[in-house]
């Protein structure tokens, strides 16, 4: 840096270090952005573009499969200035026209959009602190999930009242496939989001994320793709479920377009978080945390980012495809022309099936890092937990096809993805074996977050089972396209990685909020919720033993009863995520205030005051041991065993 | 977890003072050390994109669905076609095969230029970077108008079957690269010229030009696949959708 671009130092954590030239206020316009900004430019923009779309486009042309070409311009339009005017108005482009134009952050400036002093004005901002970053995750997933899980009502309620019809066709096409979408979005984000943001940093004793700005655009990105995607339900619908196969897409409402741009605004948030993730846990674990004793949380979130890096770009470029082909006319997708549904389906699942990994794995090491906690005692076999997230991000990009068996694409292909996806039971069986090693024989502390392992080890066996026959094509060739499959995969995106989502929640929370869960109602809201899981879902896997095929809105009265049980089920797990959410609202509102280590847990996130400050660490830590040693003798434990035996044996017994 | 405190990292040379980030007061190279992670993350990110327009290039090439894969006018397959449902004139043909080369050779240059001013630069002299990174960019932006004007010149259009749906792809792709590529050039320029970037300060260019190695990866893909997967393999393709036997 040349001399004549410094004009001031700063004291940077005791450091004078030389800053760049301050233009105007720390912050500069940041402090004129925020979410109202935002949704005043995105608004704005979207009409301004819709306008000039429908002015511009003939109103009579159509496209190769005869629709009319205008809506879907002005529809992609508005979309597109949804994303473009959100962004600007949210400051997502200071950062890299700042760059561009040399006029560099001062540490004024970082701490400025880091929130520092700003209140809770900071949740409502394009703010960089991973700490905001992570609350603001948790809203925007509870929204979202909020949302999916109302449509999962309401199709529950066309399933359970048999003897007439709710909605409509369309829209209970529609519900369906916006509830899919949307629960897998809420679910990739459930934990990745919240707890990797707000804790990993933390927890490998680091001061912020590798590259903070990349961290709130990705947050912001995913309310511009969620919005993207409730658009959809206004514009006709989402109507050929969450995987929208072509051709089906291609003829279908202009809400194809809002699915499409979804994803790919969803993709590049995914991909930037994962670099973040990856990059900050590759680069910023303090001195003296080397691999073996970094906390199995880092590893498990560092191979979701890498498998969700990997695949999403398919996924992204399916869209990107199936979009060109509705509006230019391409053919990827159109055999009419030499493109190839199979084509679709391909890229589709080469993310498709990663992407269960991706909500999986997080779920799962957020439940190896509460167990020692609460068990008092090592992770069992650190090793084999390595090695099953090794084997599952190594085998995840090897089994997409097995959800085509039954499409007619490469039947001699089957048996080849038929192995490799029993083969990645076994990683999946060492993840399992360390939850079980780790339970044997443990001095269990009763709390919410390990009664929610039981209940995750419980889902995660039906679903892992459930999945090994799914994956074996004969028994495919029967079971493909009906409400079995859909048992199944709920059993594992819901059932392990929800239920893990929300042991993470009520094990964070009081690192999180500041404050303490009110773990009583919590816990009747979740084993509600868990027990309302079981109803619906079991009744689903008879219902698809009997045949009932996915995705129906008319049935066999055979199917009467599954259904209303099912139904009946899904109303429980709506009122135990009420009582679960009230639990977490009024404990956040009012709640005790927490203490910084409430568990008398090891790993350094712990180690922190609680609220946890703006730099998280004063002086960075070294770490010099591994971060479960519970099982190592206390040195004053000694001391105690030598007193006692100088005393009466009544006097031990009643200490 | 037992825990020390420590200090700030401290450079490695005591006798040779690093310069500072200014947002955290971090020596600079933890800051590269950082962004080259990041860098090498972004590659394996755009990487699997590349990919998958290669995967659908190359698995349409091979399918020739219908007999749809070369433009109207273009099959040499002597397939059964549908012509029923021709998009266009049967005048279109496959795109000329040199300027994928001529655009990839320009990226090359470019990619080179960047490489001898990060080089000057780490050499100390400052006017050798001003005058590399003005050279990439002048001809990244030669590239990009090329580029254009391939695509504008193109003798098919996009509904003109699947090959057109392929080039055309993979062309918007070299557009998206060239435009992000010439934003980091000219802010690499800028920021040159006030100084931001010096002979201490040297982890931007390096890694621009890592990233501009890259680039030329996958244009070299795209100019492959564009010259010597032109027309299908497939004599015998299949045909959907059209109730046809096939032969």
């Amino acid at each position: 840096m040349s001399t004549e671009t410094i004009t001031q130092t700063a004291t940077v954590f005791g450091d004078e270090v030389p800053q760049p030239r301050q233009y105007g206020k720390p912050g500069g316009i940041m402090r004129r952005l925020n979410m109202g900004t935002a949704l005043v430019g995105g608004i704005g923009l979207a009409a301004i573009a819709g306008f000039v779309a429908n002015a511009l486009v003939p109103s009579g042309a159509s496209t190769v499969t005869f629709a009319p070409v205008a809506p879907d311009i002005v529809y992609l339009a508005i979309l597109v200035g949804w994303t473009i005017g959100f962004s600007v108005g949210i400051g997502a482009f200071v950062g890299p026209i700042r760059w561009l134009f040399g006029r560099d952050l001062t540490h004024a400036d970082a701490e400025y959009m880091a929130g520092k002093d700003l209140g809770v004005k900071r949740y409502f901002k394009f703010t960089t602190d991973h700490k905001v970053v992570g609350v603001q995750y948790l809203v925007v997933f509870a929204f979202i999930l909020g949302f999916g899980g109302l449509l999962a009502m309401l199709i529950r309620t066309e399933l359970g009242v048999t003897w007439s019809e709710v909605f409509s066709p369309a829209f209970y096409n529609s519900m369906i496939g916006t509830h899919g979408i949307a629960m897998i979005i809420a679910m990739i984000i459930s934990v990745m989001g919240p707890i990797a943001n707000f804790i990993m940093p933390i927890m490998i004793g680091a001061r912020d994320m590798a590259f903070p700005r990349l961290n709130a655009l990705s947050l912001w990105l995913v309310v511009v793709a969620a919005l993207c995607l409730v658009s959809t339900l206004f514009t006709g619908g989402i109507q050929d479920g969450w995987s929208v196969y072509q051709p089906l897409a291609s003829q279908g409402p202009p809400a194809m377009l809002g699915y499409q741009m979804t994803i790919i605004v969803f993709a590049i948030s995914t991909g930037v978080a994962s670099v973040n993730l990856m990059v900050t846990a590759l680069t910023m674990r303090a001195k003296g945390m080397t691999w073996s004793r970094t906390p199995i949380f880092v590893y498990g979130i560092f191979g979701a980012a890498l498998m969700g890096l990997y695949a999403f770009p398919f996924f992204q470029y399916s869209q990107i495809m199936a979009l060109t082909d509705r509006i230019w006319n391409t053919s990827f997708f159109n055999p009419l022309q030499g493109g190839s549904v199979w084509l679709y389906e391909n890229l589709f699942w080469l993310l498709g099936h990663p992407e269960v990994y991706v909500i999986i794995i997080p779920g799962t090491v957020v439940l190896f890092e509460l167990m020692p906690v609460f068990m008092r005692k090592p992770l069992f076999s650190f090793n084999f937990a390595v090695a099953g997230i090794v084997g599952v991000v190594a085998l995840s990009g090897l089994v997409w096809a097995h959800h085509m068996y039954m499409t007619g694409w490469a039947p001699a292909a089957n048996y080849p993805f038929m192995l490799s996806t029993e083969m990645i039971s076994i990683p999946v069986g060492f993840l399992v074996l360390v939850v079980i090693g780790t339970m044997w024989r443990g001095l269990v502390w009763t709390r919410l977050p390990i009664m929610a392992v039981y209940a995750v080890i419980f889902n995660k066996m039906i679903g892992g089972v459930t999945g090994i026959y799914l994956s074996d094509v004969p028994v495919d060739q029967y079971m493909h396209g009906t409400m079995f499959v859909v048992a199944h995969f709920h059993y594992m995106l819901m059932g392990a990685g929800l239920f893990g989502a929300m042991a993470g929640l009520a094990f964070y929370f009081p690192k999180m909020t500041g404050r303490v869960l009110d773990e009583r109602t919590a816990s009747i809201g979740f084993w509600t919720a868990f027990t309302g899981f079981q109803i619906t879902f079991m009744a689903m896997f008879v219902a698809g033993l009997q045949g009932m095929p996915r995705r129906v809105l008319q049935f066999d009265s055979l199917f009467n009863a599954p259904n209303w049980i099912s139904t009946i089920g899904a109303y429980i797990i709506g009122l135990g995520m009420l009582i679960f959410a009230g639990a977490v609202v009024s404990s956040w509102i009012s709640g005790d205030k927490a203490p910084a280590n409430p568990f008398g847990s090891k790993s350094l996130e712990w180690q922190t005051p609680t609220p946890v400050p703006l730099e998280n660490f004063a002086v960075l830590p070294v770490v010099t041991e591994r971060p479960y040693n519970y099982g190592v003798p206390d040195p004053y434990e000694k001391e105690l065993q030598e007193a006692d035996q100088d005393l009466h044996p009544e006097e031990v017994g009643s200490r | 977890m037992s825990t020390a405190q420590a200090k700030p990292e401290q450079p490695k040379s005591p006798g040779k003072e690093q310069p500072r980030y200014p947002t955290t007061g971090e020596p600079i190279s933890t800051i590269a050390r950082r962004a080259k992670a990041g860098l090498w993350t972004l590659i394996v990110m755009d990487a699997a994109g590349t990919i998958a327009i290669i995967i659908a290039y190359s698995y349409l090439w091979s399918l020739n669905v219908n007999g749809g894969w070369a433009p109207p006018g273009a099959s040499l397959t002597g397939s059964e076609t549908d012509q029923s449902l021709p998009s266009s004139p049967p005048t279109a043909s496959f795109a000329v095969e040199w300027p994928f080369w001529a655009i990839f050779g320009l990226v090359i240059i470019s990619t080179l230029a960047m490489w001898f001013g990060y080089r000057e630069l780490k050499r100390g002299n400052h006017a050798g970077m001003v005058v590399g990174t003005g050279a990439a960019l002048v001809v990244a932006v030669g590239a990009l108008v090329a580029q254009w004007i391939q695509i504008s010149t193109f003798p098919f259009a996009a509904g003109d079957g699947a090959y057109a749906s392929a080039v055309l792809l993979l062309c918007a792709s070299n557009i998206f690269n060239l435009l992000i590529l010439i934003f980091l050039q000219l802010g690499m320029l800028i920021r040159t010229s006030k100084g931001l970037v010096s002979q201490a300060v040297h982890y931007q260019p390096q890694i621009l030009s890592y990233w501009m190695v890259w680039l030329c990866i996958a244009f070299l893909l795209g100019a492959i696949c564009t010259s010597f997967m032109v027309e299908s393999p497939n004599l015998d393709p299949a045909i959907f959708g059209t109730f046809q036997q096939q032969s």
